[in-house]
């Protein structure tokens, strides 16, 4: 390439945050551990230990016909198997969620092959094939994309991103999905559409507010706020104005 | 907030109680009804028991809402357009609304069969239209007829801009552009219109709810030919009928709303054909309150957004539980009021109303400004973040406070459209979010057809609509684009947004709803004060 990819604008924490998970050579930072099996009951597309099921069989005894796209582009693991689609979706509390939507699709665009984002305000939501889509689900929730107060993993019913946190600190959820208990550790006990696990999955302790706002990616007055990023609010005027020019007569 | 939220509205946290929907006074009406409607009827109907998980609404605070530019607090349920009688009447008495010109009428009549058009044989015209045009006959022996209690809201009314003749005519029949309109605005008005003379047709509401939109024309049409026929004393149905006929249906008709094609398929008068620009003009309240843009234009933007959002997307083109407050996050709670008269402040000490340049500098200013103003007042007051707890709801009120304001600046509409497109840019990058999927394409690739010149991309703002091809599908939007249509105008004191033919037809008293106060007449539709016209107790058993 004739030009290094910067990702994004701005010098602010929050610019520089937004950058390091949009670069795919930035190695996420893990936080907590989680089982193969905690993956798949938070998920809930399938019993712990059961068979993937398919829509499709697998790529080798499928004659497909010659075909250069294919040639190019190697399947990933749960289309060469013939996985079904499925989804993990999130949604970020905007009091100073380590995520926020947009973030999410553009990093899950630059980390990860063979994943459908899709954005929106309450929730951000990646369909990709079965087994990747745990692998990736596990990533996220392990490392530093994830708070388990602040974000969520929701399937449905997400209201709440942009409601005031409960007084323990925890974001609402109407579906009571999580719980925070007295040891101060945040345990999930429903997966991701509300049905209740048969064992509750331990998700750490949540980040303190510090350190949230250290992390966080979303700009906030009482944070950084986003008008005292020059640069970024500059680069958005630009684009912009130019898309709008553009737009009347390329020429101008 | 502090009258919805029991808490400091710069708090940052709350105890939730889940307590269901016993919160809520009309919920639980809501659930008695359902449990009677089930035993009446030996079907199950509504049961909040059976939302997601056996889990009802109301685990968080379930909030009232204060009708923006009122002091009243309603349910929201009842800013639902099927609880809400005024709301249902708002758009009755534009489906139901057809404007015919006279004068290719009187040519005929003059030129082609001799006979004498005078204020007099206008005024008698009109007593018999007045009896026809809600279902009576004029001609004919052993006709059935309405009854005209069902009926009581149609009428014809005439306008000119010719003050001679409008004081010749039987003034129960007039509408008075003098007297409706500050002496400018009728200036305006009447040098626009000129001479001509309109007649402003109300069909029945009762008509409209049974049939649709498209019918209005008809039968509007055919009692005026009727009409014609009787008080000129033609033959029923001589060759010059035709050419009555003709420019009743057509030739001099103004409908309210376009014909759309067929993936909208719906015909006209209906929402998805009403411009942007023509909403504005049926809003009246730029000549009750002519000092005062914001209002006028809030008051668009609240009716463009009941329209289109809670009426049009959310039921024509949808339907179910629908799309209320995506549209009540314009009209309530004075959030967009607020940023709003910001905006407008600003512009008047920096440039002056009206007066700023219309150019890419001046859109960026403002349009940064009254967005990065919105978004602080939401970060700083998390009850207010909580009342708009959707993105497409901040998203459409940020992006309408810069929208309308950029337009009042500069006088243009298509600049104020402009900043609408640069507020979604800012809100985006500043929390990372938006709106709903839809957002994504119309806001983001908006900017680049605010001034093409392409046809199916460009169009001043005052003659888009919601058929509009990427407003088409997204509610949150349509609302705020008509009050952006009308905004320049009212801040340069325009007596019209896009038609002055329709800015003198709803400048009417006689009018079911009140159209210069949409947001207070809302607010009475939801506290059971306001009475709709079209009612059917005359003819249904008494309960």
């Amino acid at each position: 390439m004739a030009y290094k990819a910067q990702y994004y604008p701005g010098k602010t924490s929050v610019a520089q945050n937004r950058k390091k998970m949009m670069d795919p050579a930035y190695k996420l930072e893990k936080l907590r551990s989680l089982s193969d099996d905690d993956v798949v009951l938070m998920l809930g597309h399938r019993a712990p230990g059961s068979a993937y099921k398919t829509a499709h069989p697998p790529l080798t005894e499928a004659n497909e016909p010659d075909d250069p796209v294919r040639k190019i582009v190697e399947p990933i693991a749960g289309a060469k198997a013939g996985d079904r689609i499925r989804y993990n979706q999130y949604t970020d509390s905007m009091y100073f969620a380590p995520m926020v939507p947009y973030l999410r699709s553009w990093a899950a665009a630059t980390r990860y092959r063979g994943v459908d984002p899709g954005t929106l305000s309450g929730r951000q939501i990646i369909e990709t094939r079965e087994r990747d889509l745990e692998r990736i689900t596990k990533e996220i929730m392990e490392t530093e994309m994830f708070d388990p107060a602040r974000e969520g993993i929701r399937g449905c019913t997400v209201h709440g991103h942009s409601l005031r946190l409960n007084e323990n600190g925890m974001m609402f959820d109407m579906l009571q999905r999580v719980v925070l208990d007295k040891s101060g550790k945040v345990f999930q006990v429903k997966d991701q559409v509300g049905d209740p696990l048969d064992r509750k999955v331990d998700l750490g302790k949540p980040m303190s507010e510090a350190e949230l706002k250290k992390r966080t990616t979303i700009y906030r007055v009482d944070g950084v706020a986003f008008r005292s990023d020059d640069e970024v609010v500059g680069w958005v005027q630009r684009v912009f104005t130019l898309r709008t020019k553009c737009g009347f007569s390329p020429k101008v | 907030m502090k009258k919805k939220f029991a808490e400091d509205p710069t708090s940052q946290t709350t105890k939730y109680k889940y307590e269901g929907y016993t919160q809520s006074k009309r919920k639980v009406e809501f659930k008695k009804a359902g449990d009677a409607i089930a035993k009446k009827r030996g079907i199950s109907a509504y049961n909040p028991m059976v939302h997601m998980g056996g889990i009802p609404l109301g685990q968080r605070q379930l909030t009232p809402y204060t009708v923006s530019g009122t002091d009243i607090t309603v349910e929201g349920d009842d800013l639902h357009f099927v609880n809400n009688a005024a709301m249902q009447q708002f758009w009755d008495d534009i489906r139901r609304t057809v404007i015919v010109g006279l004068d290719t009428a009187h040519q005929t009549l003059e030129k082609r069969l001799g006979k004498a058009v005078t204020p007099e044989t206008i005024s008698n015209y009109l007593a018999v239209l007045n009896h026809a045009m809600p279902g009576a006959a004029v001609v004919q022996e052993h006709m059935v007829e309405t009854h005209p209690l069902l009926t009581d809201d149609c009428y014809v009314k005439v306008f000119t801009g010719d003050d001679d003749l409008a004081d010749s005519i039987d003034k129960q029949y007039v509408i008075d552009i003098n007297k409706a309109f500050p002496k400018d605005q009728a200036a305006q008005l009447k040098k626009a219109i000129g001479k001509s003379l309109w007649q402003a047709v109300h069909i029945p509401t009762a008509v409209v709810r049974t049939c649709d939109g498209g019918t209005t024309s008809r039968w509007s049409a055919m009692q005026i030919g009727m009409s014609f026929i009787d008080a000129y004393k033609m033959c029923a149905g001589e060759a010059a009928v035709a050419d009555l006929a003709f420019a009743a249906k057509h030739a001099a008709m103004v409908e309210m709303g376009n014909l759309l094609p067929a993936r909208r398929a719906r015909g006209p008068n209906n929402p998805g054909g009403l411009s942007f620009g023509f909403i504005a003009d049926m809003v009246q309240t730029n000549r009750k309150y002519p000092d005062d843009p914001v209002k006028s234009t809030l008051e668009v933007v609240a009716s463009g957004c009941m329209l289109y959002d809670q009426i049009w997307l959310g039921s024509y083109m949808s339907g179910g539980v629908g799309f209320t407050q995506y549209a009540t996050a314009a009209y309530t709670d004075d959030i967009l009021d607020d940023f709003t008269y910001y905006g407008y402040d600003y512009i008047k000490g920096k440039y002056g109303v009206g007066k700023a340049k219309c150019n890419m500098d001046v859109v960026n200013d403002i349009g940064t400004e009254v967005t990065l103003y919105g978004i602080e007042q939401y970060e700083k007051y998390p009850t207010t973040l909580e009342d708009h707890f959707g993105g497409s709801q901040r998203a459409t009120v940020l992006s309408a406070a810069a929208g309308a304001t950029t337009a009042m600046a500069t006088g243009n509409a298509n600049a104020g459209l402009s900043a609408w497109y640069l507020a979604m840019y800012l809100h985006k990058e500043a929390w990372g979010r938006l709106g709903f999927f839809g957002y994504d394409l119309q806001d983001q690739c908006g900017a680049t057809n605010v001034f093409s010149c392409r046809s199916d991309e460009g169009a001043i703002d005052e003659l888009r609509g919601p058929n509009y091809p990427n407003y088409a599908m997204n509610v949150g939007h349509q609302g705020g684009y008509a009050g952006i249509a009308g905004a320049p105008h009212f801040a340069r004191g325009d007596a019209w947004v896009a038609s002055p033919l329709i800015k003198i037809c709803f400048a009417d008293k006689n009018l079911a709803f009140d159209f210069t106060e949409p947001r207070k007449e809302f607010a009475r539709g939801a506290i059971r004060e306001f009475m709709p016209a079209g009612e059917r107790s005359l003819i249904i058993p008494a309960k």
